[in-house]
């Protein structure tokens, strides 16, 4: 019957018209708060630069007796500082990064430290062993970095891992982010500029130096992932939606139309009727 | 006049970027002073009073808490995690 496909027709519409309501505010809200997110990413960028730089010079500065943090080690435990989402509903965001620590991990014991509700849930389900978790990303303060930044480094002190890495996405663009394994320890010195001949003096030594400052280096370091994390999972949410907003639009359209279609095939087989009566 | 150019940032933004004369910065050491020319240098910082004497002559203080001084090249990079001017 037309009349009862009328309305299922319209109770879809009403449902779609909802849905697009909640798909419209969750893309209004992630532009806003990436509008946030993109000048706390920039902000931490300067520090990210200098201190990487400082960093390099002290550890490469005595190339006779390298530091401890510089010279690798065999790696058989590794453990991951996983930054991923709050939330859902941000495209692959999340699963992204999960599939990309599960393929990296495959060769090595690995522990982590999630950081963001989804990464909590994901690794407590999975049963992988959790050192310490964190259970936002959004304002994450410098100080809950900072005692994760000493765990990790007293944990690597004692031997219980031989890698640290962090993990985290990088904002690329609005639409582009990529997901990124820093190491963090042994330094990653791969990209360090030459060491010119020029002498450095350190105060009280280059070793002594790079203990007491790693703890801070680490924490800035995963402040500054998390902001860049943050802003990606912004972002990437903000073009879920709005193409969640897309097609529930391109649906109701559809919908209507097949609506319209009804009515008039209800109306034109009621006046046929109607015709057919007063012939007789 | 020869000056150093000083650099203070924190994970949270760059705090401060300008020429200067002179800083003197609390180290684990003691009170270092940074002038023109000086060696390449890194040291620890501790809490305590960072003063920097700008071009023309007029000095600001500041409250530093740890971190590092890093100097190359009369580049001087102070890195912290907190960095606060003590207005009078």
């Amino acid at each position: 019957m037309a009349g009862a496909s009328m309305k299922d027709i319209k109770l879809r519409i009403r449902s779609v018209e909802s849905t697009m309501q909640i798909t419209k505010a969750m893309q209004l809200v992630a532009s806003s708060k990436l509008r946030g997110a993109r000048a706390r990413m920039e902000a931490s960028r300067p520090y990210m630069k200098v201190a990487r730089r400082a960093v390099w010079d002290i550890a490469l500065h005595n190339t006779g007796a390298e530091s401890q943090y510089v010279i690798p080690r065999e790696v058989k435990h590794r453990c991951y500082i996983v930054l991923a989402g709050d939330r859902g509903l941000a495209g692959s965001y999340n699963a992204n990064m999960f599939k990309r620590i599960e393929w990296d991990s495959r060769d090595a014991n690995c522990c982590v430290i999630p950081i963001g509700r989804k990464a909590r849930e994901y690794y407590n389900r999975k049963g992988v062993k959790i050192i310490t978790e964190v259970d936002k990303v959004e304002g994450l303060t410098l100080e809950a970095c900072a005692e994760i930044a000493q765990r990790v480094l007293d944990s690597y002190d004692a031997g219980e891992y031989d890698e640290v890495v962090l993990a985290y996405t990088s904002f690329v663009s609005v639409l582009t982010q990529k997901t990124k394994l820093k190491p963090l320890l042994p330094l990653d010195t791969h990209d360090a500029p030459e060491r010119t001949s020029r002498q450095m003096l350190c105060e009280p030594d280059a070793d002594t130096l790079l203990k007491g400052f790693l703890p801070q280096y680490l924490a800035g370091l995963i402040y500054a992932a998390a902001c860049d994390s943050f802003a990606s999972e912004q972002a990437a949410r903000r073009v879920a939606m709005d193409s969640a907003t897309k097609n529930a639009s391109e649906m109701i359209e559809d919908l209507s139309l097949r609506y319209n279609r009804a009515r008039q095939s209800s109306i034109t087989q009621e006046l046929t009727e109607i015709v057919a009566g007063a012939e007789h | 006049m020869a000056l150093i150019h000083l650099t203070v940032v924190t994970p949270e933004g760059k705090f401060y970027e300008d020429d200067a004369q002179r800083i003197v910065v609390r180290t684990t050491g003691g009170d270092v002073a940074i002038l023109p020319h000086h060696i390449d240098y890194a040291a620890a910082l501790s809490t305590g009073e960072a003063r920097v004497t700008s071009p023309d002559g007029t000095v600001r203080r500041a409250q530093v808490s740890g971190g590092l001084l890093h100097v190359a090249s009369d580049d001087v990079q102070v890195i912290t995690h907190s960095f606060a001017w003590k207005e009078e």
